[in-house]
């Protein structure tokens, strides 16, 4: 191997989310920090559903000036649907809070903070490995060619083979691993804002649970961006592996043509379509290397990404995460060196920020999402009380006459009573 | 030492290209451009001859400062320097005014050796090459598919249909190479690296180079292009028959008979 005459305090492995924000956060304070991509562009290997929480990545980011924010959500919809029928609900908030992007282009506008922050950053580099050296890891390696450095912060992504290869961290597990399936479908901004009633850069996020996903466990989602939507799904891995017969883009095909989707998507254009591998773990199942000696891992390598099954926070913890990593180099730089004792910081800063308590939190949710009757069951009882409820001609029952005629055949008492429970410590 | 400057063209991708169906123009706003393929073939025989016999390769091209993406990206894969032609007195120029312009900066660089790419996948005029050897007054061989030196001389081989033909060259000249001949190699980390931090691109302007106006850009231009016509696109027919493979081939016939396709 050959040893490339350049040496940087830090590299970072993967311009992503977690990877930028590292980046910049060392450039910033006078780090000699390079953030090598493998990708054509920054982001270009990225994939999210379509919404950003903007505080933490303003945060990180010292602000959002020049940020490609399309739209900021303030409709948030959520719909059960059985069959040809669906009950929403829906919230008109007025709170700037979130918007929706293309992660292609945010993480290109990332990216350009950490070159403006003096950070170097390459494109078209394929990390084939880390280099460890007496069990510490002391730079990467680059087909023949090997680059040293203080610390290398592994930002690469859910498929984290550097860490596989350099054995340390087991296979990625099917069970913590879910399937994002997305297309970007172009619209008339005019058209797009007249169908989902929104004014100047308003925005709406739709959620959707029951027959989307073909019965399998999952959420569908549309995000309203500039002048298209991102449509897609995120169902467990373990299901779509089941599902061998069925190509993933199908199921995003069939969500296009869904009976009560297709109006929307008419006149549409389909720009684009990606897949995604998406962690599914929660505390205490994370992986646990965050870091050893001379190595930090963050965003989805870290498995830092959390799913609600009504909302997903991905990028934003992504971000967050890298920006900790780098103020732990920072905590072990001025400790003397890249210890696994020193760099240890980074657990405790995770701990005490809302990624790991959210995570914590939220420990249950998978559990919980993997309830088929979330996706069956309730969106048909909840439908067929709503059907009684309006279309009684002449006499309409009242509400629990109509939840126990809907409930027969679909689901016992008990079962709704422990589901409900369960539902309300999870989530 | 081999002195190499090889030419490269920044465009559009034209697998992510739309075309305008009113005015048959390429939209290119938004499409991520790459340097053209068949030029990357062209940088990898240039670095092939250098990494045999010694010597340096200079990429150059004439563009908006963009480019230099493009630049950065050969040099990654080895090139040893390179110079962007880049100035609003040379917009709009056709082949003629490009091929003027890029002979000017290579006389300037110094040269025994020119290559370019076979065509570039947005126009696919392959003047340009042609071109410079024209206005330099050098030797051109195109469809070029392997080339050595032995005792001074460039020793060529094209390609044709049915014949392959080997030539005998004195340097200075030019070869274009043929397409999908080379592989181009990967981008090495060490090469990427001073790319980033050696900056060895340069930016000439006609401040620099003092080129005469009415021979540059839109005015040293004299193509004119008449019409663009969009080809429409045929549109298929699709029919399946299910069942018996004796009734099937029955019904094909006859329904290729119907539609004048076959005689009987």
């Amino acid at each position: 191997m050959k040893e490339v005459g350049y040496k940087f305090d830090v590299i970072v492995v993967g311009a992503g989310p977690a990877g930028s924000a590292a980046a910049y956060t060392l450039a910033k304070k006078g780090f000699k920090v390079l953030l090598v991509e493998r990708g054509r562009v920054p982001g270009s290997k990225n994939v999210f559903g379509g919404r950003v929480y903007a505080d933490p990545v303003g945060e990180v980011f010292d602000g959002l000036d020049g940020a490609p924010i399309h739209r900021w959500v303030t409709r948030e919809r959520i719909s059960l649907v059985s069959g040809g029928e669906m009950s929403s609900f829906e919230f008109r908030g007025s709170k700037r809070t979130s918007f929706t992007t293309y992660l292609t282009e945010l993480a290109g506008w990332m990216a350009r903070k950490v070159e403006e922050a003096g950070g170097v950053v390459l494109t078209e580099i394929t990390v084939d490995g880390l280099v460890v050296e007496g069990g510490r890891v002391t730079g990467i390696r680059v087909g023949d060619e090997r680059l040293t450095s203080d610390v290398v912060i592994d930002a690469e992504g859910i498929n984290r083979l550097l860490l596989e290869r350099a054995g340390l961290v087991p296979k990625l597990s099917v069970r913590h691993t879910g399937l994002g399936v997305k297309e970007v479908i172009k619209l008339q901004r005019d058209r797009l804002e007249d169908l989902f009633g929104l004014e100047g850069d308003e925005g709406m996020a739709w959620l959707m649970l029951g027959d989307v996903t073909d019965g399998l466990p999952g959420g569908a989602f549309l995000y309203t961006n500039r002048d298209s939507v991102s449509l897609g799904l995120v169902i467990a891995l373990g299901d779509a592996v089941k599902e061998v017969g069925r190509h993933v883009s199908r199921y995003v095909e069939a969500l296009r043509l869904h009976p009560l989707l297709r109006r929307y998507l008419r006149d549409g254009r389909i720009m684009e379509y990606s897949a995604h591998l998406v962690p599914e773990y929660t505390w205490p199942d994370l992986p646990h290397l965050l870091y050893t000696d001379g190595l930090l891992v963050a965003g989805d390598a870290a498995g830092l990404l959390l799913n609600l099954g009504y909302n997903f926070r991905g990028v934003d913890f992504a971000a967050y995460s890298g920006y900790l990593a780098a103020r732990a180099v920072e905590r072990a730089h001025e400790m003397g060196g890249m210890t696994s004792e020193n760099l240890a910081i980074y657990r405790d800063l995770l701990e005490e920020s809302f990624v790991l308590r959210q995570l914590r939190k939220f420990r249950r949710a998978p559990r919980m999402r993997e309830n088929r009757r979330l996706y069956g069951a309730y969106p048909g009882l909840v439908n067929a009380i709503m059907d009684q409820l309006f279309n009684s001609p002449y006499e309409t029952p009242k509400v629990m006459e109509a939840l126990r005629r809907a409930r027969e055949g679909r689901i016992g008492w008990l079962e709704m009573v422990r589901d409900l429970l369960e539902m309300v410590r999870s989530v | 030492m081999l002195r190499i400057v090889v030419g490269i063209k920044w465009v559009p991708n034209t697998t992510s290209v739309n075309i305008d169906p009113k005015t048959g123009t390429l939209i290119r706003e938004g499409i991520p451009s790459v340097v053209n393929p068949h030029d990357l073939e062209a940088v990898e025989m240039a670095l092939r001859l250098r990494d045999e016999y010694g010597g340096r390769v200079t990429a150059i091209t004439m563009s908006p400062p963009s480019a230099r993406a493009g630049l950065e990206h050969v040099l990654g894969m080895g090139v040893d320097d390179a110079v962007l032609v880049s100035d609003r007195a040379f917009a709009g120029a056709d082949t003629l005014a490009t091929s003027y312009v890029l002979a000017k900066v290579i006389e300037r660089l110094g040269y025994d050796l020119i290559v370019f790419g076979q065509e570039t996948i947005d126009s696919s005029t392959a003047h340009v090459g042609a071109q410079v050897a024209s206005w330099l007054d050098i030797p051109y061989v195109y469809y070029v598919t392997h080339a050595r030196l032995e005792g001074g001389r460039l020793i060529v081989r094209r390609s044709l249909e049915n014949v392959r033909e080997t030539y005998e060259l004195e340097l200075p000249a030019l070869i274009s190479v043929a397409m999908h001949t080379l592989h181009p190699r990967r981008v090495r980390l060490s090469h990427k690296l001073r790319a980033k931090l050696e900056s060895p691109i340069e930016t000439w302007t006609n401040r620099e180079l003092g080129l005469e106006p009415d021979c540059i850009g839109l005015k040293g231009s004299p193509t004119a292009l008449s019409k663009i016509e969009m080809i429409p696109k045929v549109p298929r027919k699709n029919e399946i028959f299910r069942g018996d493979p004796r009734e099937a081939a029955k019904w094909l016939v006859d329904k290729l008979i119907e539609e004048g396709l076959l005689e009987v």
